[in-house]
C-alpha cells in the first residue's frame, strides 16, 4: 500500500518557512511600490471615471434597440427575445400599423433590468437584429430610480447615439463592409 | 355530408376492408381514404388540403404514399382503400416526394414568421421539421402578393402566405354556404380572394382561421395579442348557447389571461366547427372584466368572512319570505347544491324565479350550430327544478312578479354571460331597490354596490360540472386555475355554509 507520510513532507524545509516567505513577499511589494512611485513602471489601476476602461467591442452591456435608417424602431414585436429570455425580463405589447412594409411593431417594449442576467440570449434570438447589448457598462443608480427601461430609453438615449453613431447599420451590412475590407 | 360522417355511416353497415399500412394490419369501412385509415393506426401522413370536415380536393400533393403494385406514388387523401392493399407512408420514395412538395409550397412563401400569428402552430413549420429539412435550391425572386387585406368583420387575409390548399374556399362553399372566396389568376400568380361584391360576414368566419394550415387568415380578435407558444389549452364546453359545443380555451397561465377559444372535434355535437359568438366567451373570464372581491353594502369583504356573511343573511331570513332568482347559466351540480342547501338552512322551500333575457327566441336555429337560446343550461335548470318539485315563474327584464312576492330576502344567481341578456343594468337597478338582496355574479358595475351582499362567482372555465344542452345531452366543464386565486365557487361557499349551520 502506497501512501504519503505527511510528517516527512519533502517540501518542508526552512526555505519554505513562514519567516523567509513573508520577507520575500514584502520585498516584492516594496520593489513594485518604489518602481511605481518613481514612475519606472505603469500602474494597473484605472483612474475611473477620469479614465475610461477599454472594453472589447463585443462587450455585453446595457441593451439598446436599433433603428431603421429613418429612425423608426427595427423591432417587429415577434416576442422571440421574450421567449428566449431565461430571466423573463422582457415585456412586449405588439401593435398593428397600416404603414407600407411594416405590419407589426412594438407599442411597448420594456426590460426589467433588475431581473436581466446579461446573457445576450435576446440578441441571439432576434431575427432582425433589433436588440443588442451595447457598450455602456455603468448602470448603477438609486433605489428610487425606474429600473424598467422603456422603448424610448432603449431606442433614443443619447449615449447610444454617441457611442454607436446615429446610423445603426444592421449586422448584415456590417458584415458585408467587414468582408469587403478584408478582401482588399 | 362530410367524409367522417360518411365513414361513421359506413361503419354501421359493417362493410370492412382489410389492408396493411406500414406493416400494420387495419380494417376500415369501404370508402375510407388511405389518409383516414393511416390516422386510425397512428401513422400521420402530412397533408395541407385534406380536412376531415370538408370534401377532398387533392391539390396540395403532400400526402404522397407508396402503394404496392402501383408504378407511381398516390395521394393518400383521394385514394380509397381496397382489399389487401399494402401502403407504405414512410417509404423512401414517398418521403422524397413529400419533402420536395413542401419545397414547392415554400417557393413563394414570404417566411415572415416573426410577424405571423400562425407561427408556432403553422403546418409549414411543423412539416418542415417532420419531413422537410432540406437546403433550399430555389434562387428565384419570390412573387409578391397583397398583404393584410380586410376581407371581413373578423378576418384579415395575407395572400402571400397562402399555399392555395383551397380549404377556405371549400368551407365557404360547403359549410357556411356563403361562397365568398375563390382562387383567382393562374400559375404562381394564383391567389385567394373575395368574389367581387362579397365579404366574409357570417357567424362562422373564425373557422377559416382554424382550418387555414398557414397564416393566410388571421383573426382580428387575436391578432398580435399573444404568441401561441405562451398559450395553454383547457378542453371544456362553450357556454355561449344551448348547443354546448366542445371547445378548448387558450390562456396564458403566467399572465392569467385568456385569449381565444377554438373548437374541439366532437361528432355528436359540433363536428369540427364553432360560431363567432362562442369565440367571445373568453372575454368575461379575464380579470379586467370581473369583480374580484365580495362587497357588503358597497364595502369590500374578505373572502374568509364570506361564508359567515352568507350564513348570517340566510339565518336572519328563517321563517320569512325568501325568493331565489336563478339564471340558466350555472351547472347542474350548482343548481342541485344551491336548492338543497338553501332549503336545509331555511327549513322551507324558497319561491323560485327564473330570470331570462328580455328579448330572445329560444327555438331559433341557424342550421349549423348556433341556437337562439343563449343560455347554456336551460334544460339543466328545468330538470333541477322538477327534481326538487318546484314551480318557477319566469321574469324577463320586468321584475314585477318578484316585487309582488314581497320577499324579505332575495338571492340572485346572476348571469355569467351578461352579453346574452342585452343590457342588464336596468334589471340590476330594479333589483337593487328590493329590501335585502344577495347577488352572485361576475358583473363589474356600480349598481352591484347597492346590494346588501355581492359575491363574485367563478366563470365556466374555472368550474367542474355539467350542462345539459338543447338535446338534454350532458356537456362536461373542466376547471382551470381561477384568475383570482382566492375566489370561492358556489359549491365551496354553500358547502361551507351548510357545515357552519350544522355545528
Amino acid at each position: 500500500m502506497a501512501y504519503v507520510q505527511v510528517s516527512q513532507d519533502p517540501t518542508k524545509d526552512w526555505r519554505n518557512g513562514y519567516l523567509l516567505t513573508t520577507l520575500k513577499g514584502l520585498g516584492y511589494t516594496t520593489k513594485v511600490f518604489l518602481r511605481q512611485f518613481f514612475r519606472l513602471e505603469k500602474t494597473v489601476t484605472k483612474q475611473w471615471p477620469d479614465e475610461e476602461p477599454d472594453y472589447s467591442s463585443r462587450f455585453k452591456g446595457k441593451h439598446f434597440l436599433t433603428q431603421r435608417p429613418d429612425g423608426r424602431v427595427r423591432c417587429t414585436a415577434c416576442f422571440l427575445c421574450a421567449t428566449n429570455c431565461p430571466a423573463q425580463c422582457i415585456k412586449i405589447v405588439a401593435g398593428e400599423t397600416a404603414e407600407q412594409g411594416i405590419e407589426k411593431f412594438p407599442v411597448r417594449f420594456e426590460i426589467d433590468i433588475l431581473r436581466c442576467v446579461f446573457c445576450g440570449f435576446c440578441e441571439e434570438a432576434c431575427p432582425v437584429d433589433a436588440i443588442r447589448l451595447g457598450p455602456e457598462y455603468t448602470m448603477a443608480g438609486l433605489a428610487e430610480e425606474k429600473w424598467v427601461y422603456t422603448l424610448d430609453h432603449l431606442l433614443n438615449r443619447p449615449a447610444i447615439r454617441e457611442k454607436i453613431g446615429a446610423a445603426q447599420l444592421s449586422k448584415k451590412v456590417e458584415n458585408e463592409k467587414w468582408n469587403a475590407n478584408a478582401n482588399h | 355530408m362530410t367524409n367522417t360522417e360518411n365513414t361513421l355511416n359506413a361503419e354501421k353497415t359493417q362493410n370492412l376492408v382489410n389492408l396493411t399500412i406500414d406493416g400494420k394490419p387495419v380494417s376500415v369501412p369501404h370508402g375510407t381514404s388511405v389518409i383516414e385509415a393511416a390516422k386510425k393506426i397512428g401513422s400521420k401522413i402530412p397533408h395541407f388540403c385534406w380536412h376531415p370536415g370538408l370534401s377532398v380536393a387533392g391539390v396540395c400533393r403532400l400526402c404522397m404514399v407508396k402503394i404496392e403494385g402501383n408504378p407511381k406514388l398516390q395521394i393518400g387523401c383521394n385514394t380509397q382503400v381496397t382489399e389487401g392493399m399494402k401502403v407504405e407512408t414512410k417509404h423512401q420514395e414517398a418521403k422524397e416526394a413529400q419533402k420536395w412538395a413542401l419545397e414547392f409550397h415554400l417557393v413563394n412563401h414570404p417566411l415572415d414568421c416573426p410577424t405571423c400569428d400562425q407561427a408556432g402552430e403553422c403546418k409549414l413549420q411543423d412539416y418542415y421539421m417532420q419531413v422537410g429539412r432540406y437546403d433550399s435550391q430555389v434562387n428565384e425572386e419570390k412573387v409578391l402578393k397583397p398583404k393584410a387585406l380586410d376581407v371581413g368583420t373578423e378576418l384579415i387575409l395575407d395572400t402571400e402566405r397562402c399555399i392555395l390548399c383551397s380549404r377556405c374556399v371549400r368551407f365557404e362553399d360547403q359549410v357556411s354556404k356563403t361562397s365568398s372566396l375563390g382562387i383567382f389568376n393562374r400559375g404562381d400568380h394564383s391567389q385567394i380572394g373575395l368574389i367581387p361584391g362579397r365579404r366574409i360576414e357570417h357567424n362562422y368566419s373564425y373557422n377559416l382561421v382554424d382550418i387555414c394550415p398557414v397564416g393566410a387568415f388571421t383573426a382580428r380578435d387575436f391578432r398580435f395579442k399573444c404568441r401561441v407558444w405562451f398559450l395553454e389549452k383547457t378542453k371544456t364546453t362553450c357556454p355561449g348557447c344551448s348547443t354546448g359545443c366542445s371547445v378548448s380555451v387558450f390562456g396564458n397561465k403566467m399572465e392569467r389571461e385568456y385569449y381565444r377559444l377554438k373548437p374541439e372535434v366532437d361528432h355528436e355535437v359540433n363536428g369540427h366547427w364553432m360560431c363567432d359568438y362562442g369565440r367571445k366567451m373568453y372575454k368575461h373570464c379575464n380579470a379586467s372584466a370581473r369583480q374580484s372581491v365580495p362587497q357588503k353594502n358597497g364595502t369590500p369583504v374578505d373572502w374568509n368572512r364570506i361564508t359567515n356573511e352568507l350564513v348570517q343573511e340566510l339565518t336572519k331570513a328563517r321563517n320569512k319570505k325568501v325568493a331565489l332568482v336563478l339564471t340558466p347559466q350555472y351547472t347542474n351540480e350548482e343548481y342541485a347544491l344551491v336548492l338543497s342547501s338553501i332549503k336545509q338552512i331555511l327549513g322551507t322551500t324558497p319561491t323560485v324565479f327564473i330570470w331570462r333575457p328580455e328579448t330572445e327566441n329560444p327555438t331559433e336555429f341557424d342550421g349549423v350550430l348556433f341556437r337562439g337560446d343563449h343560455n347554456a343550461n336551460t334544460k339543466g335548470l328545468e330538470r333541477a327544478l322538477s327534481q326538487a318539485n318546484i314551480q318557477a315563474e319566469i321574469i324577463r327584464g320586468n321584475i314585477e312578479p318578484l316585487k309582488n312576492a314581497n320577499p324579505d330576502l332575495t338571492i340572485v344567481l346572476g348571469p355569467e354571460i351578461e352579453m346574452a341578456y342585452g343590457n342588464i343594468e336596468n334589471t340590476l337597478q330594479s333589483l337593487s331597490k328590493l329590501s335585502n338582496v344577495v347577488y352572485f355574479g361576475v358583473t363589474l358595475s356600480d349598481t352591484t354596490k347597492q346590494f346588501s351582499l355581492t359575491v363574485p362567482t367563478k366563470v365556466f372555465v374555472e368550474k367542474n360540472g355539467t350542462y345539459l344542452n338543447y338535446n338534454s345531452m350532458p356537456r362536461k366543464l373542466i376547471a382551470n386555475a381561477p384568475v383570482f386565486s382566492q375566489i370561492m365557487g358556489l359549491d365551496d361557499m354553500f358547502a361551507a355554509a351548510l357545515q357552519r349551520i350544522e355545528q
